[in-house]
């Protein structure tokens, strides 16, 4: 090698991404499904990943696990990416970039119990809490799950479901049961309301919410009657995004940069804020 | 900073010998006045500022950040011309330096930076404002240019503001002659460019007139291509009609006027109003931008009242909105 040119510090190209291997594809319901990928990277949760097939696009998707060997990313088939998404199969190359954004900052919250509040495709980021929290057990308190759902055929995650309501507090609701089919001792009802009638006080606890905004707005409103201090509350929120960096603009919630500064927000942060 | 007198006969002698090595860039009358690239120094046209500004030449209405072809993915190879920019007035300049410090300083954009890398920046000061709807005065602009020239009828002044700029200087010493003093702040500055009274606006954001601004609103998004700071972008893939495996991934200006800009999957736009898309970019030029980097983005050219259709004019809507906070007090 002796006339091996001096290489030119070359910085990351922050727009081109990877190729990962699909190393399984899950059927959640009859439009979400789950994607384990072959991307070993060091994450927290909460975190977002921009995946994308060539030619249709690029969209940000959060990672709903926690491991440094795999992640798992659950979708919904709304949009063009995520329609081209649905027939991917094991063994398939996806490109994806990141991992970006602010997840939720679990080290900070030590000591505290955790009351998390989810609802259809929102309960996914809160999976990889609880994932986190499984993988640092004796870091938290007591964990409560309150999910609700479309109807019980929007259930996702049916796999966890046993282990869930074995190793937490689990409640679970659906909007409406018109079949009267059997779902997991799911109550018919909103999940806001089950969360008013729990019976909870704010000591200790921190809470993360992920959902539809109607959701997030009534569980705030309910949770500081309850008498929960803004900074105890964590919410998770959705933008349109291309880069992903802070720089094309898209995501930004006045001066905030949803990929960036969140997309989990500590409620005080961006209170008021609605729907700028 | 050092300074120099050139005449303008030499001035075409300097150009003509720059245009050997670069491509000269600079502001070209046709039916509205744009950046070009000249090769005849007489077409240059420093009578009015530009309705256009520089920005395409670092950051293009469209460009391709890679290619594909299948799963495989190439980044082209940056070859852009070195560029002597001239006639940039202390707004475009200003503007360059904004989105310095969004491609370079923070997102360590390659494509940006490729097209900055080997370029000159040679300003013109404005003598007095070249347009009615300037108001770069209020907006406290920074002395950031490799040259700036004083127009002074048979000769330019010319106020180095950089190594870069020194060097061309000491490479065309016959042509410029030391100045005996320096340029004076009085000099500098720009009279009748100071119309916004105010550029803190934190306090006016549930005030009911920003309303009043945009009842004319055609959402055309004139104002965002014609601004020289704004950088709103998407990323949209392209594939060929014969083979769809094969296209490129490109970035393409983006105006967040348009309810497009918030739309997510599912159809829900976050601004809906025009009234809220209007606020948005008034604050993202005047607040959010100084909250993350410390300076405004508005720089003050105007261009973005000048060319909109409708003419709404956001500097006397914020001056109307002060007024009517004095009368509460």
């Amino acid at each position: 090698m002796f006339r091996r040119k001096a290489k030119k510090k070359v910085e990351k190209n922050p727009y081109v991404p990877g190729p990962c291997t699909v190393l399984d594809v899950f059927k959640e319901t009859g439009d979400t499904f789950s994607i384990k990928l072959d991307m070993k990277i060091d994450h927290d949760p909460g975190q977002f990943v921009q995946v994308s097939i060539p030619g249709i696009g690029e969209c940000p998707i959060s990672i709903c696990s926690d491991s440094r060997e795999f992640i798992m990313l659950n979708i919904r088939a709304v949009g063009n990416v995520t329609k081209a998404l649905e027939k991917v199969k094991a063994g398939d190359v996806l490109l994806v970039r990141g991992p970006y954004g602010k997840g939720y900052l679990m080290d900070r919250l030590k000591g505290n119990e955790i009351i998390m509040v989810g609802g259809g495709c929102g309960i996914a980021p809160l999976k990889g809490i609880i994932e986190y929290v499984k993988n640092h057990r004796d870091d938290y308190r007591d964990v409560h799950l309150f999910f609700g759902y479309r109807s019980p055929k929007d259930i996702i995650f049916r796999r966890e479901l046993e282990d869930w309501r074995n190793s937490y507090n689990l409640t679970m609701t659906v909007d409406k049961n018109e079949e009267n089919v059997f779902c997991h001792d799911a109550d018919v009802g909103f999940i806001t309301d089950a969360l008013k009638n729990s019976g909870l006080d704010n000591e200790n606890k921190v809470v993360f919410l992920c959902g539809p905004p109607i959701m997030m707005k009534i569980a705030v409103k309910i949770l500081l009657d309850k008498g929960f201090h803004d900074d105890q509350i964590f919410v998770s929120s959705e933008r349109l995004m291309y880069c992903g960096i802070g720089v094309c603009c898209h995501c930004m919630i006045r001066g905030k940069y949803t990929c960036v500064d969140g997309p989990v927000f500590r409620y005080d942060e961006i209170k008021g804020y609605g729907n700028d | 900073m050092e300074c120099f007198r050139i005449e303008k006969t030499d001035f075409e002698v300097f150009l003509l010998g720059l245009m050997k090595g670069h491509q000269v860039v600079a502001p070209v009358k046709r039916d509205l006045v744009r950046f070009e690239s000249v090769e005849d120094v007489k077409d240059i046209f420093l009578g009015e500022r530009s309705f256009f500004p520089a920005k395409k030449y670092f950051f293009p209405q469209e460009e391709v950040l890679f290619r594909f072809d299948g799963m495989s993915v190439e980044v082209p190879v940056f070859h852009r011309p070195k560029r002597v920019f001239f006639g940039l007035r202390r707004c475009d300049l200003n503007a360059i330096k904004h989105q310095d410090l969004v491609f370079l300083q923070d997102a360590h954009d390659p494509y940006y930076a490729a097209a900055r890398e080997h370029s000159l920046l040679l300003g013109y000061h404005c003598e007095t404002a070249p347009s009615e709807y300037c108001f770069c005065d209020s907006m406290d602009l920074a002395e950031f240019f490799d040259l700036m020239f004083y127009d002074r009828g048979e000769y330019y002044l010319v106020e180095v503001g950089s190594e870069k700029g020194k060097g061309l200087v000491d490479d065309h010493s016959g042509l410029f002659r030391r100045f005996h003093r320096l340029i004076s702040q009085m000099e500098k500055r720009i009279p009748g460019a100071d119309r916004l009274e105010r550029k803190e606006i934190g306090g006016l954001y549930d005030h009911p007139d920003w309303k009043k601004g945009v009842d004319q609103c055609l959402s055309c998004g004139a104002c965002t291509a014609l601004c020289p700071t704004c950088y709103c972008f998407e990323i949209k893939d392209e594939v060929g009609l014969a083979d769809v495996k094969k296209g490129s991934r490109n970035r393409k200006w983006s105006s967040c006027q348009l309810q497009e800009f918030t739309r997510v999957a599912g159809g829900h736009v976050f601004r809906e109003k025009r009234e809220e898309r209007f606020k948005h970019r008034i604050f993202h030029q005047l607040e959010y931008f100084r909250e993350k980097y410390g300076v405004d983005l508005c720089v003050g050219c105007g261009r973005c009242i000048e060319g909109c259709p409708t003419r709404i004019d956001f500097v006397e809507l914020i001056n109307g909105m002060k007024m009517d906070e004095k009368k509460d007090v």
